[in-house]
C-alpha cells in the first residue's frame, strides 16, 4: 500500500449510528433514504410506517473539509469566510481595513461581500452620506435565519449530489444489461458531460 | 475595561448630533467610556474611515448622518462599510 493510499485510508470515516450527530434512515419497502439532523421524535416515516435507522453501511467516506463544503455547495471560497471571521466582533470596519487585515485587494473584498449577499449570508443596505450619494453597508442576516438558510441550502446541494449518484447507478445498471460483454467506463462518463 | 468600536459610535451618538452639526470632545468620550484616550482615538480613526464619524481640525468629533443611520438599523453583528462601493 502506498503512502497516499495509507493517508486516504486513515482519513476515511464510516457512518456511526451511535454518534447522534446525524441519523440516516431507510425505508424497508422502497429505496427511500433520508438524512436527519436533530431529534428522531417522532421517527421518520415512509408509506405511513416508521423508517429504520441504517446500521449496516460498510462504505467509508472522506470526511468533509468545511472550506471545501462552502466552496462546493455555495461557491464561497475561503476568502469569503475569512471576511466573515475577520469582522465578527470587530465591526464596523471599512472595506479597506478588512482588505489590509487579510492581505486582499479592496476590490476583492467588495466582490466577496457581494457574493455573500448573493448567497444569502449577508445583507446589503444603503446609507445616505452627508456629501450626497450612498454608502454600502454589509451586515449579517438574523443568525437563526442564517442557520436555516445554510442548512437547507446544503441539503439542496446534497440532494442534487444524491440524484447524480442515483443517475450514475441507473446508468451503470442499464449499460451492463444492454452491453454485458463491453467495457463500462467510456459510455458511462459520456452520459455525464464535463460541462 | 475594553470598548468596541461600536461602543464608541453609540457614545458618540449620545454626545453629538449630525443634523445640528453638534460635536463633542475626545476627552468627553474618554470619560464616559472610562477608557484611555489612545483607544478612543484609534476607534474614532476607524469610524472616520467608515464615514461614520467626522473629526474636525479643532479635534472636535461628531457622528455623521451615515453613522446615525447605521445605528438606526439596530444590527447585531458583522458590519463592513464600503464608502467607495456606493
Amino acid at each position: 500500500m502506498s503512502e497516499h493510499d495509507t493517508n486516504e485510508a486513515a482519513e476515511a470515516v464510516q457512518y456511526d449510528p451511535s454518534s447522534s450527530r446525524y441519523d440516516v434512515f431507510e425505508c424497508p419497502d422502497c429505496d427511500n433514504v433520508v438524512l436527519a439532523l436533530g431529534r428522531d421524535d417522532p421517527p421518520m416515516s415512509c408509506h405511513g410506517d416508521p423508517m429504520q435507522r441504517v446500521t449496516d453501511c460498510d462504505i467509508a467516506v472522506k470526511p468533509p473539509d468545511v472550506r471545501q463544503v462552502l466552496l462546493d455547495a455555495f461557491g464561497l471560497p475561503k476568502a469569503g469566510l475569512d471576511i466573515c471571521l475577520c469582522v465578527i466582533g470587530e465591526g464596523p470596519l471599512s472595506a479597506n481595513e478588512v482588505a489590509e487585515s487579510l492581505g486582499y485587494d479592496r476590490s476583492t473584498v467588495t466582490r466577496y461581500l457581494n457574493k455573500l449577499v448573493d448567497i444569502g449570508l449577508l445583507r446589503r443596505s444603503e446609507l445616505n452620506r452627508e456629501e450626497g450619494g450612498v454608502v454600502n453597508v454589509y451586515h449579517s442576516v438574523d443568525l437563526e435565519r442564517m442557520r436555516r438558510e445554510t442548512l437547507i441550502g446544503f441539503y439542496i446541494w446534497a440532494g442534487e449530489a444524491a440524484a447524480l449518484i442515483e443517475e450514475a447507478n441507473v446508468t451503470k445498471q442499464d449499460y451492463m444489461a444492454e452491453n454485458p460483454d463491453q467495457e463500462l467506463p467510456e459510455v458511462f462518463w459520456e452520459s455525464f458531460p464535463d460541462d | 475595561m475594553s470598548v468596541t468600536r461600536r461602543d464608541v459610535l453609540e457614545e458618540l451618538d449620545r454626545q453629538s448630533d449630525a443634523s445640528a452639526g453638534e460635536p463633542t470632545s475626545v476627552e468627553s468620550l474618554t470619560d464616559a467610556l472610562v477608557v484611555d484616550e489612545r483607544t478612543v482615538r484609534k476607534h474614532i480613526d476607524g469610524l472616520e474611515s467608515c464615514e461614520l464619524a467626522d473629526l474636525d481640525t479643532d479635534g472636535q468629533v461628531r457622528i455623521t448622518v451615515t453613522g446615525e443611520e447605521l445605528l438606526a438599523l439596530d444590527l447585531d453583528e458583522m458590519i463592513v462599510v464600503d464608502p467607495e462601493g456606493g
